[in-house]
C-alpha cells in the first residue's frame, strides 16, 4: 500500500490564521477566549469564547461574490480549504497539465468536510416576517416572498464548503460532508484518507469548519452544565467546563507518488483512524472513557503501530470535568506508565466543535514538526483523577515524530487519528 | 478480495405507508400522496400541497418513555423505520457483537421545530430582531431536551442507544443525496473491516413553515395547489417543480458470508457506491449529465457491474425541469446502446421527495424491485418530455421483470451525486463461484 502524505495544510481560529500562529499562541500561553463582543452579553450567566477578531468575509473566503451563497461557518471553511490547496499547489501543477489531464485530476480529487456552524441563527432571518405575521400563518404565507431572503435555503445548507471548493478548484471526485457535532471534521480526515486508500482517489481535501459563538448555543450548553466561567483548563483540578470557539481545519492528503511526482513538499504522513461510539445517549459518556480506548487502539491498528511508537498525544480535553476525567482513563487504559507527551489546544482556541478534531489535526502536526508539546497554560494544578495523564504546564520536548489526536463528541463518538510529522 | 454486503432487513415511514408492505403496494398501484399540507396552515405558501405521513402520532414508539422526549418527528420517523428493519433482519447487536456495529445516518438540515423557533420570537425578537438578552427568560431556549433534539447527531444518538451500537457512527448531510451517501458510507464501513453490520439509513421532515418557505423561495417545488395528486410528474414535458415529502428508510447492512452463515433472509446484494460532485451550480447538475454520470460509473466500476447487467433504475426524477432532463441525458451516456432496455421509474410520482430520506428509501424500493421481480410505476406520466423518450419508463402498469442489478440515483443540492448498485442476491452467488473458480485455477 502507497503511503498518504500531507502536502497542504489551512488553519485558522482566534488565535491565529495558520497553523504556526496558532501553535505560536499556545507556546507563549496566549489564549484567544475573551469576553464575547458579537453581542451584548454584560447580563448573561456566561460571557467568554473564542471569536475570531477583524473578521473580513471577502477576504477570508477570497471571493465577495460568494458571499450572498453561503454564512460565517462557510467562510472559515473556505479559508482553511483554500490556504491548504495553495500550499499543496495544486493550481501551479494544474497549469502543466493538458485538458485530458486536468479532467483526470478533477476526477481523481475527493472532498469531505466535516460542517456544523450556525445551528440556530440561520433560522433568525425568519424573524422579521414571523413579528409581523403573529400566529397568522396566512400572512407568514402570504409575505414570505417579500421578506425574506430567496436565497434562504442556499445559505443554510451544511454542505455549502463541499459545494464550493469543489466549484473554485474543480473537485468532481469522491465527497461527503458529514455532520457528526464534533467528530465530523475527523470523520472528514478518516473518509478523505479511506477514498485514497481504496483507489477511488489519488489525492482528498478534507476540511471541518464551525462558528458557534451564537447565543442560543451558549444558552444550551450552559443549561447543559457545560460551560465554564471564564477558561478551559484541561485535566485541572478546578476545571469548571468548556467555552466555544470559532475555526476550521484543513488538510490534503495523497498519495506519496503523486506528491513526488509534482515534487510537493511533504508536511506529514497520515498513518490511520479509527472511530469508536458508546451510545448511552446524547450527553451520556462512559465514566472508564471505554469508547475513547477503543477509538484509540482501532486507529494504532489501523496505523500498523503499537503505544511505544506515538511522540505525542493531542487530547480532546475540552475542560468540563466529566469528559476530561474519561479521557484521562482512557489514556491511562491504553498507554499506562509509558505514555508520551500530552497536550490540548482548546484552552487556545475555544471548542470548534465540528472543526475541533480536523483544527487539532493541523496544531499537532505543525507542533511535533517543531518537535514539541506545547505546555498548557491553563493547567495549574492536575487532577488527582487524571493522574499518569503527562500534560504539563510548560513545553515539553518529543522523543519520536509520531502524534495520536483524539477527538469526541455528542452520541458518546469518538475518533482518532495518527500522523506522523516530517520537518 | 472484497468483502460483500448483504442487505437483510427493511423499514421504512413514508407517505405511501408506515411500514414495507404498505409503501409496496402503494407505489405498484402507481397513486400519488400529494394532499393539501395538514401539519400547518399552508394554505397562503405559493405552494400548499405535499405528501405527508399519514397518522405520525399513532406510530409505534418503542416502549422508551426517556427516548421518546428526545426525539423530535423526523427522529419519531427514524426509531420506528430503524425498528422495523432490525426486526425484519431478525438480528440485533448483543453486549459481546455491539462494538462491531456500526450506524450511519442521512439527515436533515432543519433541526429546530418552529414551535421553539416561535416561542424564542415572541420572546426576545418582538420587533423581528433578536434580543439576546431576553432570550434568557425563554423557556424553549433554557430547555436541555430542546437542545438535545436540535443536534445533528440527535437522531444517531438516539438509534445507537436504542438498538445498543457501539461502533463506528456517523451523520451526514449532502441535502437529497444524503440518504445515499449513508448507505454508501456504510458499505464502505463493512467492506473495509471496520464493522461487520451497519443500520443505515436517513430521516427528514420538512413540511413546516421555514422548511416548505425554503423551497417556495426557490421555486423548487410544485405550484399545483388544485391538482396535488398531479404534481409530481417525473419525465413529463408539463413537469413543474417536485413535490416535499418526509419520513424515514433503513437498512441492515451485513458482511454477506456472515449473513449467509446465519441463514438470513438476503433481500439483495449492496454492491456499489458512486460518488461525485459536479462542481457546477449548486441547485442543478449540467444539462449534459455531467456529475451524475461519474457517479453512476462509479458505481458499476465498484459493483464490478457494465451497463449491460443493469436492467433497472430507480431515477432521483424529482419532477424538477432540469433534474429530469440531465438524469436522462446521463442515461443516455451509462447505458449507451441499451438505454431502452433499462427500466426506469421514479418513485418520487408517488411518494414525494423526502429529501435527506429519499436516497435511503429509495435504497429500499430497489431491494424490494429485485426480491419481487417487481417494478413500480412512475405515476403520473402523460406526455413523455422528448429529451427523456430514450428512457424506458414504467408506465400506467408496474412491470414483472426479473432485476439482475438496479441502480438508484440521488442528486443533491450543492452538486453532490450518489448512485449505488444492487444485485440480485443469485447473481451474487453465481459471481462468487465464478471468482472462486478462478481462484482456484490460478492458485
Amino acid at each position: 500500500m502507497s503511503r498518504i502524505v500531507i502536502t497542504g495544510v489551512g488553519s485558522i481560529s482566534a488565535a491565529g490564521r495558520s497553523a504556526a500562529a496558532t501553535v505560536d499562541a499556545a507556546l507563549e500561553g496566549r489564549s484567544a477566549i475573551a469576553t464575547i463582543e458579537s453581542f451584548d452579553v454584560s447580563t448573561w450567566p456566561r460571557k467568554r469564547g473564542a471569536e475570531i477578531k477583524d473578521y473580513d468575509a471577502a477576504k477570508l473566503a477570497g471571493d465577495r461574490k460568494v458571499l450572498k451563497l453561503i454564512r460565517r461557518s462557510d467562510v472559515l471553511g473556505l479559508f482553511a480549504a483554500n490556504q491548504a490547496i495553495a500550499e499543496a499547489g495544486f493550481a501551479r501543477h494544474r497549469e502543466t497539465l493538458d485538458d485530458a489531464g486536468n479532467v483526470a485530476f478533477s476526477e481523481s480529487t475527493a472532498c469531505y468536510v466535516g460542517s456544523g456552524g450556525g445551528a440556530f441563527n440561520v433560522n433568525y432571518e425568519f424573524f422579521p416576517l414571523m413579528a409581523h405575521a403573529g400566529d397568522d400563518m396566512q400572512a407568514f404565507g402570504h409575505d414570505l416572498a417579500s421578506t425574506v431572503n430567496p436565497m434562504w435555503l442556499l445559505r443554510a445548507l451544511p454542505n455549502n464548503v463541499l459545494c464550493h471548493v469543489g466549484i473554485r478548484h474543480g473537485i468532481k471526485g469522491p465527497n461527503g460532508c458529514i455532520t457528526n457535532h464534533t467528530t465530523s471534521g475527523m470523520l472528514a480526515v478518516i473518509e478523505s484518507a479511506q477514498a485514497i486508500r481504496e483507489g477511488e482517489a489519488v489525492r482528498a481535501v478534507a476540511a471541518g469548519h464551525d462558528a458557534p459563538v451564537e447565543p442560543q448555543q451558549i444558552l444550551y450548553y450552559h443549561r447543559c452544565g457545560l460551560m465554564a466561567k471564564d477558561a478551559i483548563r484541561p485535566f485541572d483540578a478546578s476545571r469548571d467546563g468548556s467555552l466555544l470557539g470559532e475555526g476550521a481545519g484543513a488538510l490534503v492528503l495523497e498519495t506519496e507518488a503523486s506528491a513526488l511526482e509534482r515534487d510537493a513538499k511533504i508536511l506529514g504522513e497520515y498513518l490511520g483512524g479509527g472511530d469508536a461510539s458508546e451510545g448511552l445517549g446524547l450527553l451520556a459518556l462512559a465514566p472508564d472513557g471505554e469508547g475513547a480506548a477503543r477509538a484509540i487502539r482501532v486507529a494504532l491498528d489501523d496505523a500498523g503501530i503499537g503505544t511505544a511508537d506515538v511522540g505525542m498525544i493531542v487530547a480532546h480535553g475540552n475542560g468540563t470535568p466529566q469528559s476530561d476525567a474519561s479521557e484521562a482513563a482512557a489514556l491511562k487504559t491504553v498507554f499506562g506508565a509509558a505514555m508520551p507527551p500530552v497536550t490540548a489546544f482548546k484552552w487556545v482556541t475555544g471548542h470548534p466543535l465540528a472543526a475541533s478534531g480536523i483544527l487539532d489535526v493541523t496544531l499537532g502536526l505543525e507542533a511535533a514538526r517543531r518537535g514539541v508539546a506545547p505546555g498548557i497554560a491553563t493547567l495549574g494544578t492536575l487532577d488527582p483523577v487524571c493522574a499518569g495523564v503527562r500534560a504539563s504546564q510548560s513545553t515539553q520536548t518529543l522523543a519520536r515524530d509520531v502524534v495520536l489526536i483524539l477527538c469526541r463528541g455528542f452520541g458518546g463518538t469518538n475518533s482518532a487519528v495518527i500522523v506522523r510529522a516530517i520537518s | 478480495m472484497k468483502r460483500r454486503v448483504a442487505i437483510t432487513g427493511l423499514g421504512v415511514v413514508t407517505p405511501a405507508g408506515n411500514d414495507v408492505a404498505s409503501m409496496w403496494s402503494r407505489l405498484l398501484e402507481g397513486r400519488s400522496c400529494g394532499a393539501p399540507i395538514t401539519n400547518f396552515d399552508a394554505s397562503a405558501f405559493s405552494t400548499r400541497i405535499a405528501a405527508e405521513v399519514r397518522d405520525a402520532d399513532a406510530l409505534p414508539m418503542p416502549d422508551d418513555r426517556k427516548l421518546a422526549k428526545f426525539a423530535s418527528r423526523s427522529h419519531r420517523f427514524a426509531l420506528v423505520a430503524a425498528e422495523q428493519a432490525i426486526r425484519d433482519a431478525g438480528i440485533a447487536p448483543t453486549a459481546s457483537d455491539r462494538t462491531r456495529w456500526g450506524c450511519v445516518v442521512g439527515t436533515g438540515m432543519m433541526t429546530v421545530a418552529y414551535d421553539e423557533l416561535s416561542s424564542l420570537q415572541r420572546s426576545a425578537a418582538i420587533e423581528g430582531q433578536l434580543d439576546p438578552s431576553r432570550m434568557l427568560d425563554d423557556a424553549a431556549s433554557n430547555d436541555p431536551l430542546a437542545f438535545c433534539r436540535s443536534q445533528s447527531t440527535a437522531g444517531v444518538s438516539l438509534l445507537m442507544r436504542r438498538f445498543g451500537i457501539g461502533g463506528y457512527a456517523s451523520s451526514v448531510h449532502t441535502a437529497c443525496a444524503s440518504g445515499g451517501q449513508a448507505l454508501g458510507t456504510a458499505l464502505r464501513v463493512i467492506r473495509r473491516g471496520a464493522a461487520d453490520r451497519v443500520l443505515a439509513g436517513g430521516f427528514d421532515s420538512m413540511i413546516s413553515p421555514v422548511g416548505l418557505s425554503g423551497f417556495c423561495l426557490l421555486s423548487a417545488v410544485s405550484p399545483d395547489n388544485d391538482t396535488p395528486e398531479r404534481a409530481s410528474r417525473p419525465f413529463d414535458v408539463t413537469r413543474n417543480g417536485f413535490l416535499l415529502g418526509e419520513g424515514a428508510g433503513f437498512v441492515v447492512l451485513e458482511e454477506w458470508e456472515s449473513a449467509v452463515a446465519r441463514g438470513a433472509k438476503i433481500y439483495a446484494e449492496l454492491a456499489g457506491d458512486g460518488n461525485s460532485l459536479s462542481s457546477y451550480r449548486i441547485t442543478d447538475s449540467h444539462p449534459s449529465g455531467d456529475g451524475p454520470i461519474q457517479a453512476m460509473q462509479r458505481a458499476l466500476a465498484d459493483a464490478n457491474a457494465t451497463a449491460e447487467d443493469v436492467d433497472y433504475l430507480n431515477a432521483h426524477g424529482t419532477s424538477t425541469p432540469m433534474n429530469d432532463k440531465s438524469e436522462a441525458a446521463a442515461s443516455a451516456v451509462v447505458f449507451g446502446d441499451r438505454v431502452g432496455e433499462v427500466s426506469v421509474s421514479s418513485t418520487k410520482s408517488v411518494m414525494g421527495h423526502l429529501i435527506a430520506a429519499a436516497g435511503a428509501v429509495e435504497g429500499v424500493v430497489c431491494a424490494l424491485s429485485i426480491h419481487h421481480s417487481k417494478l413500480p410505476v412512475n405515476a403520473n406520466l402523460r406526455e413523455l418530455d422528448p429529451e427523456c423518450a430514450h428512457l424506458d419508463i414504467v408506465r400506467e402498469v408496474p412491470r414483472d421483470r426479473r432485476v439482475r442489478v438496479a441502480l438508484s440515483n440521488s442528486l443533491g443540492f450543492g452538486g453532490s451525486n450518489s448512485c449505488l448498485a444492487f444485485r440480485h442476491p443469485e447473481e451474487t452467488a453465481e459471481v462468487m463461484a465464478r471468482d472462486r473458480h478462478q481462484a482456484g485455477r490460478r492458485g
